[in-house]
């Protein structure tokens, strides 16, 4: 393999020398990033609604000095590996969604940028037993101005907080949608993933209007 | 409740685990292409079929071949080759080079803040 040859970086498609083409077979892509505590149902939601059953797979991080302490132990390049599951969703001839679940653990939060750049938005799945898991993600969506939806995951077709509750524990502002879901009920995952593009769609319409 | 059930692996395709090579071993030590970080979920697309391959492809590079035939994300290899992420977008880059598969980048195309994208995804999930 001609590893020392370097083909310019000129389009979309990285073919043959670089090549861009319109007519490449190539279906286009989104993401979907599912966020929330530990086994909060992440993979649940995700394998409801996908057609594949849920792959795992590992991103090897070397993280630098960020400058913010997460758990004291920051302060030195350190390498770490993330799992992550996804499931994939054709729709159509030509595009593909992908539902990406985050690690379930908030101190690797910083190494969501991989998951999170080039998404249409997130979903927090929240269990209203343990609201406090599920701060993290909501900051980091807030922080980033990424599209979300809060989902409160009804376990067993019973919730304890009425999602009005669960907006003002969360204090999310009034156009993220926060919503009940049944992680294994296909329709509510549609309906979540819906309200979720829904405001993508409306955000970027907005923007697209200035 | 199956919340915390583990995704599985494909562990019938998984060469790294079955010859317990480390996993950069496959890239010979390289830790990221020429060509830069391919996003996740960039679908490639193989531009030959497996037979085209030389006799002296890598298993891992016939099975990317072979997966390829129809679009697979970057995310989809790595999860099928049983290997890091970052192994599969060094070898994904090494087949690109050598012309046996192509790989969509939208980042910079910024398709998820697309109206007209964002509007056939809406459509899309609504059929479901």
């Amino acid at each position: 393999m001609p590893s020392d040859f370097v083909p310019p970086m000129t389009g979309t498609v990285l073919g043959p020398n670089g090549a861009t083409s319109a007519a490449t077979g190539l279906p286009v892509s989104m993401k979907i990033v599912v966020a929330g505590g530990y086994a909060v149902g992440k993979t649940t939601f995700v394998g409801t609604i996908s057609e594949i059953e849920p792959l795992m797979t590992e991103a090897d991080i070397t993280v630098e000095s960020l400058g913010i302490d997460y758990a004291g132990e920051s302060s030195s390049k350190t390498g770490t590996t993330v799992a992550m599951d996804f499931g994939r969703l054709t729709l159509g001839a030509d595009m593909v969604l992908y539902l990406f679940g985050t690690p379930g653990q908030d101190r690797f939060l910083f190494l969501w940028d991989e998951l999170v750049r080039g998404a249409v938005g997130g979903i927090v799945l929240v269990d209203t037993r343990r609201i406090e898991d599920c701060f993290a993600a909501v900051d980091y969506f807030e922080h980033l101005g990424i599209p979300f939806v809060v989902a409160v995951n009804l376990f067993n077709g019973v919730y304890r907080h009425h999602p009005r509750e669960v907006r003002e524990a969360l204090s999310v502002p009034a156009n993220v949608p926060v919503v009940l879901c049944d992680a294994r009920n296909r329709l509510h995952v549609k309906e979540t993933l819906v309200l979720l593009v829904e405001g993508a769609l409306r955000r970027a319409q907005m923007a697209s209007a200035i | 409740m199956t919340a915390a059930g583990e995704p599985r692996r494909d562990v019938s395709t998984d060469p790294v685990r079955r010859t317990l090579v480390r996993p950069y071993m496959l890239t010979r030590g390289r830790t990221s292409s020429s060509l830069g970080v391919f996003e996740l979920h960039a679908p490639v697309l193989a531009l030959i079929s497996p037979d085209q391959l030389g006799r002296n492809a890598t298993p891992e590079d016939r099975r990317i071949v072979e997966l390829c035939q129809t679009p697979t994300s970057v995310a989809e290899l790595s999860a099928r080759l049983g290997a890091p992420v970052g192994v599969a977008r060094v070898l994904v880059g090494d087949l690109v080079v050598a012309r046996m598969v192509h790989v969509r980048q939208s980042e910079h195309q910024a398709e998820h803040r697309d109206v007209r994208l964002l509007e056939r995804l809406l459509e899309g999930i609504r059929a479901l």
